[in-house]
């Protein structure tokens, strides 16, 4: 191909070239606007960044080929005849493109999700270097701000959230048998929108005046205050919605229309479920996050008036409209990983889940009542008094639904046969931290003591035992269990077990002790605190560097076994949903044919029970010899 | 034990579960959570979290023994390639851990809300105090007690105090560990803590919601003392008002220029030795008239035009590796030109070499 | 580097696939409701919460702030305002009728209607940005200019994409487009239109009639 052709068509060298053309814009928007009107200097740094950071995110997904088929369509143009080009990769270098396989995008998910928790676990190495002592010894306090900002920002909106899209993407469609996601190219765009953001925010760094430092809740009037880096947050979070909304959309549209025949609301497994009540909160929630930014930009670079107050604005409407999302948005990025240890429970413990409709309609009482809580952030912020006892209420009720969660795995536990695999060990894993961290939140709810607790250490610990010890150690469970699915070869058990009682052990010797000087009066996001809080300092920081190095074995084991692991079986833990039923890595298109849904998907221990059957006239599966060790899955024919 | 579990799970797990309970609330007991109790708010909160923990540690409890059970006493054998019991469910268990985490965080719920009634209950003829955060200190006064302005709060033991609590810049949080209650300051509002001190002693305000660079370092110190210190606090403090503008008018301008720089907050961000502070959010003052007089001529300014300028536009010109926006720009309204040339004179004549 | 290749490239390892397979198998269609349907009626959703988020915004200035609506001194044309509410509304008439002609394989009545429906969409915009030019108060003069300007100015801005999605569909509609079998081009944008005529209505009432 010559350059020329390479520039005109989708790809890097285009994307790479529409970067100088979105500034060039950019610069030629401001300098119009404001000769236009009369301002002085014609050049505004501030607002040609503005202006730069809307463009060149989508100069960069125009470039790349996220639209391309779409403006061929809506220009009534002919448009490329479905040859599945962009379907499926061959090669490594096909990850760096436009795909539309709903697989290729789960593993370009998980991928860049990871490399930007590996940034904000850096970052959060800083942080704790910084505190080990008392004083300021590594980073002036405007980074400190910048750092915790940034770092909470990325594990949220760039780790948490989507890599649960990603897996989800992955196993969702072969889960409920469809062949792919309903909107592939739509798909694609929730991806590429993603690491914009998050360059965004990284990039923050380099912002004059530092990276964006009001935390990761922006909270105004602060936010509207702040130097020019608070844009790239404001701005990066519309991407990072925007992705997450369109995916959920997805999401639920596949799982409404494209379950295969027999497929019951009451047989898809219990991630399918998880999924969908997860993706109702992200359309219905994430808009009032776009919204609080929007309001936020507008004040810093229009100079409205929404957080005023000496021109009629109001400060604390901020908080209600971010917590509106930011409340559900923790459950964005738990209901996920429920979703994954009753996959993972009841397939390594041999047993049906527990109480599956119970399951099920747990998470639909966890997102209605999740609705309904979201001014338990703000009990110390002086909003409406009569507002905090009924929002204290339903929060705590929220123990309901989450307990009928824990008992019912305990109870699937009970008298099964349980394989302590590293899946499993990270679904145990968490389901004691998890306890630990939503019992410290319906602490947070009694009101006498969040006015003491709230803005300390205590809330630090209560976010990492919900988030690490919660959300992260279902995605470390997830991962190993689908790793055989995902890559056709199966992970090191041993460095995978090892993985595992480090991050456990120094998971709580780090998050731990961070109750006690909560408790005691530290406050959180500061760079220095009083000598009485030193040695606990000192050790949490020391802990938390053993606990970021546990990630190495993680990520040797991960990249060593992807490359020359042992080739993995189908279904190396006997399981009975559908993604298990063909080969590993799954076939391009997923399945010759659609299988048809004959029961449940967990009967394990039932005789002869079957999930799923495929047409008689080929096996899906041809077991193979290597791998994982498990027997041949028991459905086939 | 061992044989009891094997032989008689649930009983097995019930008392194992209950030693661990009995075990575990006399050590979440024994730890000292809080730091001391300096007002009457304190006690109860410190009850109320103690029933939380006495709450809590069963449910912890048991989820752990289940779970620890369970792997222990249903772990496969290598090879072991059966399947469990195919149990689907169980209404009477489900319905039981419906009601009873119902149950109990109903009753927690309302207890809460009865000792949030309790600390927030009227006051009878409180000492009112304004506080008043701003980028990066508290300013405290006292309407009622002849308008004394202070950057330290006092506070008479055993009297109830009303604190309204603003802010001049961003939200900030007062908060006093030790009287357990804190509340935002927030734009536009006058948020309200009410509370008795109980215990003589020295504590600090630490300010809790992020607010900028200084968040960490801004604090003051409270002092809680007897009635009698507190009314002779006070008569001082009115002195000292009235002398210093007496000594503005009558001279002394060094002292008046002393106070005014720690009234007005300057030391929150900038080390003066003079003033005895030592913060390092904005340039250091102790080099000021070296500096006034390079600057100045930058700008073709005479030195006390350049300071004062730095102090009513701070964004006029910005010293070398620092910001604009972080100085607040609202002086020439919070201080009278009098003032400001106090200030200014001030500033000069205390550092460099001319020190006095 | 090759053999790391191969395992990202996901090669098919023992179940060997069959090359000359030319696409994915038909999905099974487990609902009526139709996905591209489904998926604009879910962005509707999140649209509305949307405005749902502007709407807190301007109940947090006018009831807990219970500042005078409009600010004292402005005045909002609500008549001028009114006609524009009528054009937009009856923009979704000529829509329908658009709509229906794809149905009925009448393109006079296709092209016509879309033509016809861009063209009131236009002059609404038109006419909304001439309100602004002469309403006499700017979004940065005070927190009542800036939700009115935020409000209606959101929804402008869904008036602009719909207009964009209708200009779609108008040129393909001439370029000889959409058949009474297959005209989700027109049905599409045409449900978006709906929302945005019916959620100004919502807006007109709270800001301008209220
Ligand atoms: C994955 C994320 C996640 C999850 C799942 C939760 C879950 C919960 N959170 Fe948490 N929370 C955060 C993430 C999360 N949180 C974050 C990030 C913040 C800080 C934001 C910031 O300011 O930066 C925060 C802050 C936060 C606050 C505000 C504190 C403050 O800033 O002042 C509160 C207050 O009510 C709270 C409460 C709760 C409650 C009641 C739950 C419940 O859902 C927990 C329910 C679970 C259980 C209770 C355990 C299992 C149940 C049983 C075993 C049954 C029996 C139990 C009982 C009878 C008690 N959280
Ligand atoms: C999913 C969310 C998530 C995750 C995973 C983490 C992970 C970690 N967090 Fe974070 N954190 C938050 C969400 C999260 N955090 C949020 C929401 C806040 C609030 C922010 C705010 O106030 O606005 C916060 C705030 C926060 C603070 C408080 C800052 C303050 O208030 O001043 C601290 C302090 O210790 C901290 C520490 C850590 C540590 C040590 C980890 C570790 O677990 C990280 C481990 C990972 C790695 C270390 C990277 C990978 C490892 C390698 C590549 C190997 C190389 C390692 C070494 C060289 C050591 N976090
Ligand atoms: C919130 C922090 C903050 C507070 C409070 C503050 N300043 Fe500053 N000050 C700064 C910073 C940052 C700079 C450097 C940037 C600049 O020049 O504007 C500065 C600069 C100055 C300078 C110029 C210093 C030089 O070396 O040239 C003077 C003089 C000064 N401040 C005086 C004051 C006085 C007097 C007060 C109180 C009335 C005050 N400041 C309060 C942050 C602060
Ligand atoms: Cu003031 Cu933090
Ligand atoms: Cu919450």
């Amino acid at each position: 191909m010559t350059l020329g052709a390479k520039l005109r068509g989708p790809g890097w060298y285009r994307a790479a070239l529409s970067q100088p053309i979105s500034l060039a814009f950019s610069v030629g928007l401001v300098a119009a606007v404001r000769a236009l009107y009369g301002y002085d200097p014609v050049l505004d740094g501030n607002a040609i960044t503005t202006v730069a950071l809307i463009t060149m995110p989508i100069g960069f997904i125009v470039g790349i080929g996220c639209f391309d088929y779409w403006f061929r369509w809506a220009s009534g143009a002919p448009t490329v005849p479905e040859d599945h080009s962009g379907h499926g990769a061959k090669t490594w270098r096909d990850y760096f493109k436009v795909n539309t396989d709903h697989k290729v995008i789960g593993i370009q998910y998980i991928v860049t999700t990871f490399i930007f928790f590996i940034l904000g676990g850096l970052m959060a190495m800083v942080i704790r270097a910084e505190l080990a002592q008392p004083g300021t010894q590594f980073v002036d306090p405007n980074t400190y701000n910048g750092l915790f900002s940034v770092h909470a920002s990325l594990m949220i909106f760039l780790f948490i959230i989507p890599v649960f899209a990603g897996i989800a993407n992955y196993v969702i469609p072969l889960m409920i048998g469809a062949p792919d996601m309903a909107f592939p190219r739509l798909n694609a765009l929730s991806f590429w929108m993603l690491p914009t953001a998050g360059v965004m925010m990284v990039a923050s760094f380099f912002a004059d005046g530092g990276a964006f430092a009001t935390g990761w809740t922006a909270y105004a009037p602060i936010s509207t205050e702040t130097p020019i880096g608070q844009q790239f947050f404001t701005i990066g979070v519309q991407f990072a919605g925007a992705s997450s909304i369109a995916t959920a959309l997805n999401f639920l549209v596949t799982i409404i229309t494209m379950r295969a025949p027999g497929m019951t609301f009451w047989r898809m497994p219990l991630l399918v479920w998880a999924n969908f009540t997860t993706s109702l909160l992200v359309v219905i929630a994430t808009p009032f996050i776009a919204g609080s930014q929007f309001f936020v930009l507008l004040d810093r670079s229009l100079g409205t008036h929404f957080f005023d107050p000496a021109a009629g604005g109001d400060v604390l409407m901020y908080q209600h409209v971010f917590w509106f999302y930011s409340h559900p948005a923790v459950y964005i990025m738990m209901l996920p990983g429920f979703g994954i240890v009753s996959e993972i429970v009841s397939t390594h413990a041999r047993k049906p889940v527990f109480g599956y409709r119970m399951m099920a309609f747990s998470l639909v009482a966890i997102v209605i009542l999740g609705f309904t809580v979201w001014a338990h952030h703000m009990f110390v912020s002086g909003m409406f008094d009569w507002m905090r006892v009924p929002m204290m209420i339903t929060t705590m009720l929220i123990a309901v639904p989450t307990g009928i969660k824990i008992f019912s795995w305990l109870a699937t536990l009970w008298k099964g046969v349980i394989h302590l695999t590293t899946p499993m060990l990270f679904a145990l894993g968490f389901i004691t931290m998890f306890t630990l961290g939503g019992i410290s939140g319906i602490i947070l709810a009694v009101i006498p003591v969040v006015i003491h607790v709230s803005d300390t250490y205590f809330i630090v610990a209560h976010i990492h035992y919900v988030l690490f010890g919660g959300s992260v150690f279902t995605i470390f469970a997830g991962l190993y269990h689908w790793f055989p699915k995902m890559t056709g070869r199966m992970y090191d058990e041993k460095l995978g077990k090892l993985h595992f009682w480090l991050s456990f052990v120094f998971f709580n010797l780090t998050f731990g002790p961070m109750h006690f000087v909560g408790v005691d009066g530290m406050p959180r996001r500061v760079a220095d605190y009083a000598d009485q809080f030193a040695t606990w300092n000192a050790v949490i920081s020391v802990s938390s560097f053993i606990f970021g190095l546990s990630f190495l074995v993680f990520l040797y084991n991960m990249i060593t076994s992807w490359r020359q692991g042992p080739r993995a079986v189908a279904n190396p833990w006997r399981a009975h949903s559908i993604e298990w039923q063909v080969s590993s890595p799954p076939p391009i298109f997923n399945f010759d044919e659609i299988p048809t849904v004959v029961g449940g998907p967990y009967e394990y221990g039932v005789p002869g029970a079957v999930h799923a059957v495929f047409g008689d006239k080929k096996a899906p599966v041809k077991p193979a010899p290597a791998g994982g060790g498990g027997a041949p899955p028991p459905t086939t024919e | 034990m061992g044989r009891l579990l094997r032989k008689r799970p649930a009983l097995g797990m019930a008392l194992l579960s209950g030693v661990s309970t009995a075990v575990g609330i006399v050590i979440v007991l024994a730890i000292d959570w809080f730091p001391v109790q300096a007002s009457t708010a304190s006690p109860q909160i410190d009850t109320l979290w103690d029933v939380l923990m006495i709450a809590s540690v069963p449910v912890f409890v048991l989820v752990m023994a289940v779970a620890l059970y369970s792997v222990f006493a249903f772990r496969a054998e290598p090879g072991d390639l059966s399947d469990g019991e195919p149990i689907h469910g169980n209404t009477r268990l489900e319905v039981i851990w419906v009601t009873i985490p119902f149950i109990m965080v109903s009753a927690l719920a309302v207890y809460g809300w009865i000792v949030l009634d309790d600390i927030e209950a009227k006051q009878t003829d409180p000492l009112i105090v304004n506080v008043t955060g701003q980028q990066f200190a508290w300013r405290f006064d006292y309407p009622d007690e002849g308008k004394v302005k202070s950057t330290e709060l006092v506070l008479p033991e055993d009297r109830d105090v009303e604190f309204r609590v603003n802010t001049d810049d961003v939200l900030h949080d007062f908060w006093v560990p030790e009287f357990r209650l804190k509340t935002d300051a927030v734009p536009g509002l006058t948020t309200k803590i009410r509370l008795k001190p109980s215990r003589i002693g020295e504590y600090d305000v630490v300010c809790a919601e992020l607010c900028g660079l200084g968040h960490a370092t801004m604090r003051s110190a409270v002092r809680v003392v007897t009635p009698e210190d507190f009314d002779a606090w006070i008569a001082k403090e009115q002195q000292s008002e009235t002398d210093g503008g007496a000594a503005a008018a009558g001279g002394d301008e060094a002292a008046a220029g002393k106070q005014l720089f720690t009234e007005t907050g300057c030391n929150a961000c900038h080390t003066l030795a003079d003033a005895e502070s030592a913060s390092a959010i904005g340039p250091g003052l102790d080099e000021l008239s070296a500096d006034a007089e390079k600057y100045g001529e930058q700008n073709d300014q005479s030195p006390e035009e350049y300071v004062k300028t730095s102090i009513t536009e701070p964004d006029a010109f910005l010293v070398p590796d620092f910001n604009a926006g972080i100085m607040p720009a609202d002086y020439a309204e919070q201080l009278s030109p009098e003032e400001l040339d106090t200030l200014v004179k001030y500033l000069l004549s205390v550092s460099g070499e001319e020190k006095p | 580097m090759e053999s790391g290749a191969a395992a990202l490239g996901g090669v098919p390892t023992e179940h060997e696939h069959h090359h000359e397979h030319h696409g994915p198998p038909e999905a099974n269609q487990s609902s009526r409701v139709e996905a591209q349907f489904l998926g604009m009626l879910l962005f509707i959703i999140s649209e509305v919460m949307l405005f749902g988020a502007f709407f807190t915004a301007y109940f947090f200035v006018r009831v807990v702030g219970d500042a005078s609506w409009p600010a004292e001194g402005d005045h909002l044309p609500v008549a001028i305002a009114g006609v524009n509410t009528a054009i937009l509304i009856s923009s979704s008439f000529t829509m329908h009728w658009a709509l229906e002609g794809a149905r009925n394989e009448n393109r006079a009545a296709l092209r016509v209607g879309l033509l016809t429906t861009a063209l009131l969409g236009l002059t609404f915009l038109i006419i909304q940005i001439n309100e602004y030019v002469h309403i006499g108060f700017a979004p940065a003069d005070h927190a009542q200019g800036t939700i009115f300007y935020g409000l209606t100015g959101l929804h402008g801005a869904h008036v602009f994409v719909g207009l964009t999605l209708l200009t779609f569909a108008t040129i393909r509609a001439f370029r000889g487009h959409f058949t009474a079998k297959e005209h989700r081009g027109v049905e599409v944008p045409g449900i978006y239109w709906h929302f945005v005529d019916v959620m100004w209505i919502v807006v007109y009432a709270t800001i301008y009639i209220l």
